[in-house]
């Protein structure tokens, strides 16, 4: 029978594949406790999944299921760098999946998990303009009893209130947003004169924009731009104007593939510098990104058009995540300022949680030090502003 | 209908059926000029020097790529791995030329190679992908875009596994060395106009020719073409089947690899996410240059055409600042137009 044997095929391909996850997870250190030297080495008998919510549970006893909305992006990838090493040195067994930008992937892949036994789930959920993909997964979770933490892509609380074993580790969406506004009004103030390239005293600006619908990507074009008006207007400036004039069919440019890519941003603004420049005495003047990847591609389309070199004339490009080669760029001085996402405290957050589920059962029974919101359990990872 | 109007309409139809031809055989031209001679209205910076020199850029950046996709397509396939090739090449090429001595720096135990290296390495990681493709679908013969589509995920993981590896961590790889920078953006030639038209201009320049000289005065060009229409045929005639396909495969390939290390310095910094769609974007290039699915049919101008034309939707949108959102629909619109009537053409021919 040819099904048969294609079933015969299949079943040995996830043999394979499970095989390759469970040698990926061994790889982890059992050193510090000794406890789970034994654990690690056995294969992961899929344990009654609502065992460990009681108090008193073992860390080695855990069996989380991590999932990524996409491996690609720059910054989860430090998140996942920084999480997986700190549940190594917890000595937890744990399995990473990338979503791959696609909510029905990640629905499968928490499916999956669940029946192979994972016992608490940590989702970067791909889906976060309505909460109805985060419910689906609340239910999933709910019906073994597992807990869940949510982190970085923030939903509406009424899916968080709906269980609760469940929490979220994120940041403010719209702080962001106001913390660049902030930067880039501070900047202005001081270098006026020096920014308004063509002396019409208002500052031109281009918006690169990651992707639509995106909660963190519509705060961060909004208010870095209406917040940095309000600061500019209280000092007597004008308000900032958009390159191509009030009359632009939207105020952003926005990466076609929603990858908040800098390839996007490169294309664009080769696009904009072709129109506007300082010959024509329109040049923009201010260039604000709503991540670092787009800022270094506006950066290198402005180093191609002689600007941004680190000496002579700058324009001030600002971007949110701080990664490292923002960092390198900020300190060359080829860019301006950026908005520092804590990889680091965002994984620890989500550890410490992890942490108090073991000790007693409650995720959030002890939240000292972070920021909680009033209304829901949901923590904030607080941004800091980078310029150097 | 009245008789006379009939009469009227038919003898319309019959003075005006040589324009019509003309029209329709060269329909995409028109569009294209029609549709630059609205954007310069709407905006007239759109046919300033700086503009043109952006537009011709742009094209050049994306024209490789589309000129190797075009062989496999004349083979009556395609290839979906062209996007994650030219990532991978671009992160590679990225990652072999960053500043020496910086604390990023990928691989810092190996300097800063010499830049043909680089090219060289690029180009034969992006053949090999291209023959291991072409093997696949000579040897076995499938069809490539169920190969294409299996290599292209394969690349994904290798690609995702790159960006963590050395001292980069997932990161983006940028912090590119000065000599990358002014190789792919800088000028030799003389500014024209007052516009500084970048290096990689002219290398797309002479991969074009290089790529006419290879379909049309070569051996292996005139094998590809009789392959693509008739493969029966071409094997009676002698044509080493297996070795044309890899051949072909491999030649795109190392298109990809140079389209990924001229897009490393382009772009300037280097994700797991560079080069996603591109193999979309040249694809549909050579479909409306006229590169048909039927096979053996093809021009290297028409793929010139097809880039040009995709580069003035997407400039030409954000320049006459048209909501973003329609860009899909014009394009998907020429999409269908061009391949119908390329289709119309080819149904007249039988």
């Amino acid at each position: 029978m040819k099904l048969k044997k294609v079933l015969a095929l299949v079943l040995a391909l996830a043999m394979v594949l499970a095989l390759a996850a469970c040698g990926g997870d061994d790889k982890k250190p059992d050193g510090d406790q000794p406890s789970n030297g034994s654990q690690t080495g056995e294969p992961s008998t899929p344990s009654e999944p609502s065992e460990p919510s009681g108090s008193g549970a073992d860390v080695s006893s855990l069996n989380v299921g991590v999932f990524y909305y996409n491996y690609s992006d720059v910054y989860i990838s430090t998140v996942r760098a920084e999480l997986d090493k700190q549940l190594d040195s917890l000595g937890v067994k744990y399995t990473d999946y990338d979503g791959n930008t696609t909510q029905s992937t990640q629905m499968d892949q928490v499916n999956t998990a669940i029946t192979n036994g994972a016992n608490l789930l940590i989702v970067n959920i791909v889906e976060n303009s309505s909460p109805d993909a985060a419910q689906n997964v609340i239910n999933a979770a709910k019906e073994k009893d597992i807990p869940v933490i949510f982190f970085n892509r923030d939903f509406d609380k009424s899916a968080i209130n709906s269980y609760e074993k469940c929490a979220f580790v994120g940041t403010d969406p719209a702080e962001a947003g106001h913390m660049q506004g902030k930067m880039i009004a501070d900047y202005l103030l001081a270098n006026y004169e020096a920014t308004d390239l063509n002396g019409d005293g208002a500052i031109s600006y281009v918006m690169f924009k990651g992707q639509e619908g995106n909660v963190e990507a519509e705060y961060r074009t909004q208010f870095s731009v209406e917040d940095a008006n309000t600061q500019l207007t209280g000092a007597g400036k004008k308000e900032l104007t958009y390159y191509a004039g009030d009359s632009a069919a939207t105020k952003y440019l926005v990466d076609p593939n929603g990858a908040w890519s800098s390839a996007a941003a490169t294309n664009y603004m080769d696009t904009v510098l072709a129109e506007y420049s300082e010959g024509n005495n329109n040049m923009v003047e201010l260039v604000i990104c709503n991540n670092d990847d787009m800022a270094m591609g506006a950066i290198s389309s402005l180093q191609t058009a002689g600007y941004n070199n680190g000496s002579g004339k700058t324009i001030p490009v600002f971007g949110v995540d701080a990664v490292q080669n923002a960092k390198d760029a900020i300190a060359a001085g080829s860019m301006t300022g950026t908005v520092a996402q804590d990889a680091v405290g965002m994984a620890s957050s989500i550890v410490k949680l992890l942490n108090n589920f073991v000790a007693d059962g409650n995720l959030m029974s002890n939240t000292d030090g972070m920021v909680v919101d009033g209304d829901s359990a949901k923590i904030r990872v607080p941004y800091a502003a980078y310029l150097g | 209908m009245s008789k006379e109007s009939k009469d009227l309409a038919a003898k319309a139809q019959w003075d005006s059926k040589r324009v019509l031809s003309l029209v329709v055989n060269n329909a995409l031209m028109i569009i294209m000029i029609i549709a630059a001679i609205a954007i310069a209205i709407v905006n007239p910076n759109f046919v300033s020097a700086s503009s043109i020199v952006n537009i011709i850029s742009q094209t050049a950046a994306y024209l490789p790529a589309a000129l190797g996709i075009a062989g496999c397509i004349v083979l009556t396939g395609t290839d979906l791995s062209a996007g994650r090739a030219v990532g991978l090449t671009a992160c590679i090429s990225a990652s072999l030329l960053q500043v020496a001595g910086s604390a990023s720096k990928m691989w810092p135990n190996i300097g800063t190679l010499p830049i043909p290296v680089v090219i060289l390495i690029a180009m034969a990681i992006g053949a090999v992908i291209g023959a291991f493709n072409g093997f696949f679908v000579g040897k076995f013969k499938l069809h490539p875009f169920i190969v294409t589509l299996g290599t292209q995920l394969i690349l994904y993981t290798i690609l995702l596994l790159y960006v963590k590896m050395g001292n980069n961590g997932g990161m983006a790889i940028s912090n590119l060395d000065e000599s990358y920078n002014s190789f792919v953006k800088g000028s030799i030639l003389p500014k024209i106009a007052g516009q500084t038209i970048p290096n990689y201009v002219i290398f797309a320049i002479l991969l074009t020719a290089l790529m006419w000289f290879i379909w049309n005065k070569t051996t292996f060009g005139k094998n590809m073409f009789a392959l693509g229409s008739n493969e029966e045929a071409a094997r009676v005639s002698g044509v080493n089947v297996l070795m044309t396909t890899i051949m072909v495969f491999s030649l795109a390939g190392a298109m990809y690899g140079f389209t990924g290390f001229i897009e490393g310095a382009r772009i300037g910094s280097n994700t797991a996410n560079t080069g996603l769609n591109y193999e979309l974007d040249a694809i549909a290039a050579c479909v409306i240059g006229g590169v048909s699915f039927v096979g053996g049919i093809g021009k290297i101008s028409g793929i010139v055409i097809g880039v040009l034309m995709l580069r003035l939707i997407f400039i030409g949108l954000t320049m006459a600042n048209i909501n973003q959102d329609l860009q899909y629909l014009i394009k998907g619109g020429i999409i269908l137009f061009a391949c119908a009537l390329d289709m119309r053409k080819y149904l007249v021919k039988k």
